[in-house]
């Protein structure tokens, strides 16, 4: 096994572990060119400007409330406190500052406060304690969800001016909302790509025991990996209290599905370990694009959905058939290693 | 002159004493007839309370029982949206010895057991708004329903006089193969002819009437239609963030028949004059339909005379166009989650929407 390093045969089988990412990459990619052709031939409306501009900002929080999945997948976690925390963030954006523009920086802080607090505690629930994730993190879901009846008893609250420009407007012909997502991608993947503190934090999501044989601090990394999360939620609801203007009480939790689809559709296993978040928010962007087409049919509701989960189908069925050519291939190079 | 007016004055000043006196009396005397002279005991049940809508139509129902002397006690309890916590409230309301009970029974027939046994023990228990199933004076005192159809002939009856020669209709209603919505289109196709286009798929545009949801909608549907006149929504307020995507299409915010918030409103005095087409008609949300199951309740368990209906109209609220019976409101300085068609005074909404 400790063979590779030096077989000469080996050697242009070595840039296998590069493919991986390309693959998810093609793959995501593919789907959405395929989708964009058909929404251009079928209803080309779905991406006249207008159309796109009043859809990206949700691709945008699809995609941020991906990417906090994204890094709670990747240490085998699962976050099912993700409708509560963003749920908390829009109604303390929205109800505390009540239409007031002042108090809309307390707000932000109130909300990354407890941002931090939820994430800390199912972070020491599951990397500490050796909770189940889904277990620990639905427990701390009624929780937030406690303290959103807490601040808004349910009731919705219009959002600030100040909000609503900052998180709705246009800067340079791009929703300000799609350039916070894009911002949050460029901060994860630099970080989980480019920096020690990420090379590590992917490491243990791949193989915590080896991580921990080599001397890294894997359960402060677990943990560290929920409060990312919940920060990057914590944005998501912000960004929708702005750019809805009078959001409910509820509003994070038609987030939860799309949120772990964009991470598989991104092609990160959900055992955890090396995590795509370029290929997650192109994914965001897919999902989105594909709700407004079937919306842009307008054919009925029932349609609507059947047309959704096919396309869904089709896009993680093409990454799961390269998946398994790769397969083919990463067991012969096992094969050949084996044999030496 | 001045003497005169000093007259005018003192006139005034009299007649404004007595009518006060008088009608200060007359408020006094005024216990409604149904309210009759047995003592009793009321509970208002919600299926679920988390919402504007819901915190004042309890404020309404509690209103309208402290207008009753012989009302001893009242409680609200709220379901939480579980449907079991709402059928054991039901029967533990009862069992505490609670006279006559209210019930929003959101679970629909799911509930129905629970109102039965409680009727066959000999309470009064009055189910409205949410059809449970059952028949009157077999499984529930009696059923204070709305109709929903009323709503569609409404709009439809405004859509005609604004477009007499036909129009295209955008039709919004919540979750998939809700009754209200299918209700109010029947309403509307009651009025309408042929002429009248529905752009959305049948039979509704499914928008849960979540905001953000509506806000996808209507995105795909104003890059779908170029010519869109009339939007028909029955949730107002879960508007008020989409339409403004028609300006930033660079068109004006069609005519609009619905229903009425505060922050609907607010927003049509906002934008009203970037935006010509812009027509507003809403009937009233139906926070007042808790009212008249009430009286009923009270009626029966206090041996008061029964009103005569148990059947609720929303009546029509804003009209841009006429004015009338109302023109557009809206109070800026209270909270957008309140519905000034409510007859609780907008204030107490405030109150009771805890802002």
């Amino acid at each position: 096994m400790n063979a590779p390093a030096t077989t000469p045969e080996g050697l242009p089988k070595r840039s296998l572990p590069s493919l991986p990412l390309a693959r998810s990459f093609v793959t995501v990619v593919i789907s959405t060119l395929v989708l964009l052709i058909v929404c251009l031939l079928f209803v080309p409306s779905s991406l006249s400007g207008g159309a796109l501009s009043g859809s990206l900002p949700f691709a945008a929080i699809i995609a941020i409330v991906g990417l906090g999945q994204l890094l709670v997948v990747q240490q085998g976690g699962f976050d099912l406190s993700l409708p509560g925390a963003v749920s908390l963030a829009v109604v303390i954006s929205t109800h505390h500052p009540h239409q007031d523009n002042a108090l809309l920086y307390q707000a932000v802080l109130i909300a990354l406060a407890f941002a931090i607090s939820a994430g800390i505690f199912n972070g020491v629930l599951v990397s500490i304690f050796r909770l189940n994730a889904i277990i620990a993190t639905i427990g701390t879901n009624a929780l937030l969800y406690g303290a959103v009846f807490a601040v808004s008893g349910g009731v919705p609250s219009i959002t600030t001016t100040l909000l609503a420009e900052i998180a709705g407007g246009d800067t340079l012909g791009l929703p300000n909302s799609v350039w916070f997502a894009l911002a949050a991608t460029a901060v994860v993947s630099f970080v989980l790509k480019k920096t020690v503190v990420g090379r590590r934090f992917e490491a243990i999501g791949a193989n915590p025991l080896a991580g921990r044989a080599a001397g890294l601090r894997v359960r402060l990394h677990q943990l560290m990996a929920y409060v990312y999360a919940q920060l990057l939620y914590c944005l998501a609801g912000i960004l929708i209290a702005g750019i809805t203007r009078e959001p409910t009480a509820f509003q994070g939790d038609s987030l939860l599905l799309p949120s772990v689809a964009v991470v598989v559709l991104g092609g990160t296993s959900l055992l955890g370990g090396r995590g795509f978040p370029i290929s997650t928010v192109i994914a965001a962007f897919f999902l989105n694009q594909l709700s407004q087409f079937a919306l842009a049919v307008g054919v009925p509701y029932s349609a609507q959905t059947i047309i959704q989960a096919l396309a869904l189908g089709f896009g993680i069925g093409v990454y799961s058939i390269r998946w398994s050519v790769n397969l083919r291939k990463a067991t012969e190079t096992k094969n050949v290693e084996e044999r030496k | 002159m001045n003497y005169a007016s000093f007259g005018k004055g003192l006139a005034f000043a009299v007649t404004a004493a007595v009518m006060a006196l008088g009608s200060s009396t007359l408020a006094k005397a005024e216990v409604p007839s149904w309210c009759g002279p047995k003592e009793a005991s009321l509970a208002l049940l919600d299926g679920y309370g988390g919402n504007s809508w819901r915190q004042v139509t309890a404020a309404s129902g509690a209103q309208t029982a402290s207008l009753c002397p012989s009302i001893t006690k009242y409680e609200y309890v709220d379901g939480q949206g579980d449907t079991q916590k709402s059928i054991s409230d039901i029967k533990a309301t009862a069992a505490k010895g609670i006279d006559a009970l209210v019930v929003f029974g959101d679970a629909g027939p799911a509930v129905l057991p629970a109102i039965t046994q409680v009727y066959k023990s000999g309470k009064v228990i009055v189910p409205y708004r949410v059809i449970v199933g059952g028949k009157e004076g077999e499984n529930y005192s009696t059923f204070v329903g709305t109709t929903f159809v009323d709503n569609g002939v409404a709009w439809g009856n405004w859509i005609k006089e604004q477009f007499p020669n036909g129009a295209n209709l955008l039709y919004l209603s919540g979750p998939a193969g809700n009754s209200q919505g299918l209700e109010q289109l029947e309403g509307l196709k009651k009025v309408l002819g042929p002429e009248y286009k529905y752009l959305n798929p049948e039979p509704f545009d499914v928008t849960n009437w979540d905001p953000a949801l509506t806000q996808k909608v209507l995105t795909a549907e104003i890059a779908k239609n170029d010519k869109i006149d009339v939007i028909v929504s029955d949730f107002g307020p879960s508007l008020v963030g989409a339409l403004p995507l028609f300006q930033k299409s660079g068109r004006s915010i069609p005519a609009l028949a619905t229903s009425d918030g505060n922050s609907l409103g607010c927003l049509w005095h906002e934008v009203k004059d970037a935006n010509p087409d812009f027509k507003l008609f809403t009937v009233a949300t139906g926070t007042d339909n808790v009212r008249l199951a009430v009286q009923w309740a009270v009626a029966l368990a206090t041996d008061g005379k029964v009103p005569d209906t148990n059947v609720y109209v929303a009546p029509a609220f804003e009209d841009s166009a006429t004015g009338k019976p109302n023109a557009v409101q809206c109070r800026k300085d209270l909270p957008g989650a309140i519905y000034l068609s409510s007859e609780l005074p907008a204030e107490d909404q405030a109150k009771a929407v805890g802002q």
